[in-house]
């Protein structure tokens, strides 16, 4: 962020863009805070899809029962009153999204009826927690694939498979 | 094909070399890895090169012939030029994969098929006769005393194992598969062999109509227990059986394992199990029904499995999923409707025609496989971040930061920590002529394909260094692993001639106990390690079937 001083009149209220938006207090980053609703956001949407797995209804309806609106995720993050200042649905989005990119949320997109609650432009956002389709790879199982000088060993050399301090810990793990 | 395949990386002429010096010994080792770094050569040629006896360099080629990891065609300087030799790096990497081969065998069709399987992989070829014969009597020298496996259960196996495609009859003269009396010679390929004269259109089995027939034998008999062996007399009886004259009607038909039709199966393993965990075992059982029907009927490049009608599906499905007609079709549509389309629907008659999108499946699942390793090497932020670029293509530093949530100075860390290990690249694209850094968008993207070839030369290089180490610990504790063997043929000499217990403990005892724990220890690391090599070719198989897939796509 730009270390840039603004001014402007006492009474006005800044813009979320000046300010930072929710994310920042003063300058700094709100990290734990954002980790913190990207946990509960995810802890949410993970319970709604296992109360429609022990549901034992149709595939269809089991689906469609374990997304949640972004506007339901909203109300309950409200009415959890972990956040200090208010939050709007669009800041909810933003952190659903990253849960997108961790790989533990998928979202889907469907028409709603103008003036349905949580709409946005005849659109409504719906999110749910899926599984990941991969137990984590073999090579990442071994050594050498977590190791910080795999470039540098090479038998022979200074660093090499017989002598490997990594591998001799693994080994009598 | 082999004509258009790039020249080999360092890291697989390494890992080819430590899997044949492992399974054919070092000699094979010096000229097969000769080859692959050489390319097609003639006899004379490699003779020189690799300073050994024409003696040892034809038999080293008869050894890679056999196997198939090594294939000879026609001097290409024209008519009348010495055949050329060309080692197979492919073939040769397959090697590592024989343990998940056999172990599938035996999942499918029990005993008798692991044993055909791995009998077929030891030999590289063999006829259907011999295989039979010789697997009837492995199974029996485990049977209880005065008991014999006939030969027709053994028959009746290998033919399960031709109907489905696991086995395939080699392709005659001027491919891999030639009798293996014939050395190698100088002159040039027969005229006989098949547009043998250009490496390009070598003939695939499949190329030949009877690939899959079985050839009618006269095979009757059972299995012939051993007598206990005394020394070298295991090694006789061995001899004498390969020189058996018996003859059963299918001299010079030549049996391999077809390795794209357990890699079919592996793909499909790895589809099923991936809806399973995505979606539910229901889900899963639906789309194994599909590609069960279309084992035979699809191709190994296709993108997709042919299409089958809702109703032939249901009719298909295993009793014990006894679900109505309806619910088949919410699972389908489910199925067609999860953004890692699966399944795809390509018609509406029959109640819908559905196909299973192959290659869009080994791309998630290659997909996946990127980020595990990043998430596990670099943790979840950074996973995040890479997750995020394979998404939007490319995007600025600033809206790494804003999208990921990640703070301006951690991001931008673990944005240089990806670029410098190659996992994320850095494009520059100029908003004026003039490339001035302040007016250029710099732009952080991930490409698939490019990454998951680089991660897979990190896995051929992860196996070669377990391979090393596993070497290298058998070889710190030779002389006690000698010593070892050493002690348990005495005391299996003297159990067999009825031995009195005190002398089988004086001799238990001249192995110490610290000894024993040390081989404990050695046994440890070395089926440790072994594991973990048959881990990361797991890992190897995704990257590779996904790079495949995208040359044919």
């Amino acid at each position: 962020a730009s270390k840039k001083k603004v001014y402007m009149l006492y009474n006005l209220q800044p813009d979320r863009s000046v300010t930072g938006g929710a994310w920042y207090s003063d300058q700094d980053f709100e990290s734990e805070f954002v980790e913190v609703l990207n946990q509960q956001c995810f802890k949410f949407l993970q319970s709604k899809a296992e109360a429609a797995r022990d549901g034992k209804q149709s595939p269809m309806v089991q689906r469609n029962s374990s997304f949640a609106t972004s506007h339901e995720v909203w109300k309950y993050i409200c009415e959890l009153g972990i956040s200090k200042v208010d939050l709007s649905m669009d800041d909810i989005e933003t952190i659903l999204n990253t849960l997108i990119y961790d790989g533990k949320v998928e979202m889907t997109v469907i028409a709603a009826k103008e003036g349905t609650v949580g709409s946005v432009d005849g659109q409504m956002k719906l999110y749910r927690g899926v599984n990941a389709i991969l137990q984590p790879t073999g090579l990442v199982k071994t050594p050498c694939g977590l190791c910080p000088v795999f470039h540098d060993c090479h038998e022979g050399g200074e660093i090499s498979p017989s002598s490997c301090v990594y591998m001799s810990e693994w080994l009598d793990f | 094909e082999e004509a258009h395949r790039p020249k080999m990386t360092v890291q697989e002429t390494r890992l080819c070399g430590l899997l044949l010096r492992e399974h054919f010994g070092e000699v094979v080792e010096k000229v097969g890895t000769h080859l692959l770094r050489s390319g097609a050569q003639n006899l004379r040629t490699i003779v020189q090169e690799t300073n050994l006896s024409v003696d040892l360099v034809k038999k080293c080629l008869c050894v890679l012939v056999q196997h198939g990891a090594c294939l000879f065609i026609a001097g290409r300087k024209g008519p009348g030029s010495p055949t050329e030799y060309r080692a197979c790096c492919d073939r040769i990497l397959r090697v590592l994969r024989y343990p998940r081969y056999i172990y599938t065998a035996k999942t499918l069709y029990g005993d008798t098929g692991e044993l055909i399987i791995e009998e077929l992989l030891q030999r590289g070829h063999m006829t259907m006769s011999s295989t039979v014969k010789t697997v009837a009597d492995r199974l029996t020298q485990n049977m209880e005393e005065g008991h014999s496996l006939d030969y027709s259960d053994v028959s009746s196996t290998f033919s399960k194992l031709v109907e489905t495609h696991f086995l395939q009859r080699c392709p005659p003269v001027g491919g891999a598969g030639t009798s293996g009396s014939a050395a190698p010679a100088e002159a040039p390929a027969t005229p006989a062999a098949p547009a043998a004269a250009v490496s390009k259109a070598l003939p695939t089995p499949e190329s030949f109509p009877d690939c899959y027939t079985v050839p009618q034998v006269t095979l009757v008999g059972r299995g012939k227990r051993q007598l206990v062996p005394e020394d070298g007399e295991d090694q006789r009886n061995a001899k004498r059986a390969k020189m058996n004259s018996e003859t059963h009607g299918d001299e010079g038909i030549y049996w391999q394992v077809n390795f794209e039709r357990f890699h079919q199966h592996f793909r499909d393993q790895a589809i099923i199990s991936a809806v399973a965990n995505k979606l539910d075992q229901t889900s899963s059982e639906i789309v194994r029904t599909i590609l069960r029907m279309s084992e035979v009927t699809t191709s190994p490049t296709a993108t997709c499995t042919k299409p089958l009608s809702a109703n032939e599906i249901f009719r298909s499905l295993p009793a014990s999923y006894n679900i109505p007609r309806q619910i088949l079709d919410q699972y389908l549509s489910l199925l067609v409707d999860d953004p890692m389309e699966f399944v795809g629907k390509s018609g509406e008659s029959g109640g819908g025609m559905f196909v299973v999108n192959l290659h869009r499946a080994l791309a998630n699942l290659a997909r996946a496989t990127l980020e595990s390793i990043v998430q596990e090497r670099f943790g979840s932020r950074s996973a995040r971040i890479f997750r995020l670029l394979l998404r939007k293509r490319h995007l600025e530093q600033k809206q790494v930061e804003d999208f990921a949530m990640i703070p301006a100075k951690e991001a931008k860390d673990m944005l240089y920590s990806l670029l410098s290990h190659n996992l994320v690249q850095l494009q520059e694209i100029p908003k004026t002529p003039d490339f001035a850094p302040s007016r250029t968008f710099y732009l952080y993207t991930v490409n698939q394909l490019p990454t998951a070839r680089m991660l897979l030369q990190n896995c051929y290089k992860t196996v070669a260094n377990l391979i090393e180490r596993r070497l290298f610990e058998t070889k710190e504790n030779k002389r006690l692993l000698e010593k070892s063997q050493r002690i348990e043929a005495i005391l299996a000499s003297l159990q067999a001639s009825g031995a009195e217990p005190e002398q089988l403990s004086e001799v238990e005892e001249m192995i110490s106990a610290p000894e024993k724990q040390q081989l404990d220890v050695l046994r440890l690391h070395v089926n440790k390690l072994d594991s973990a090599e048959n881990q990361v070719d797991e890992t190897i198989f995704i990257l590779e079937s996904y790079i495949n897939s995208t040359s044919t796509s």
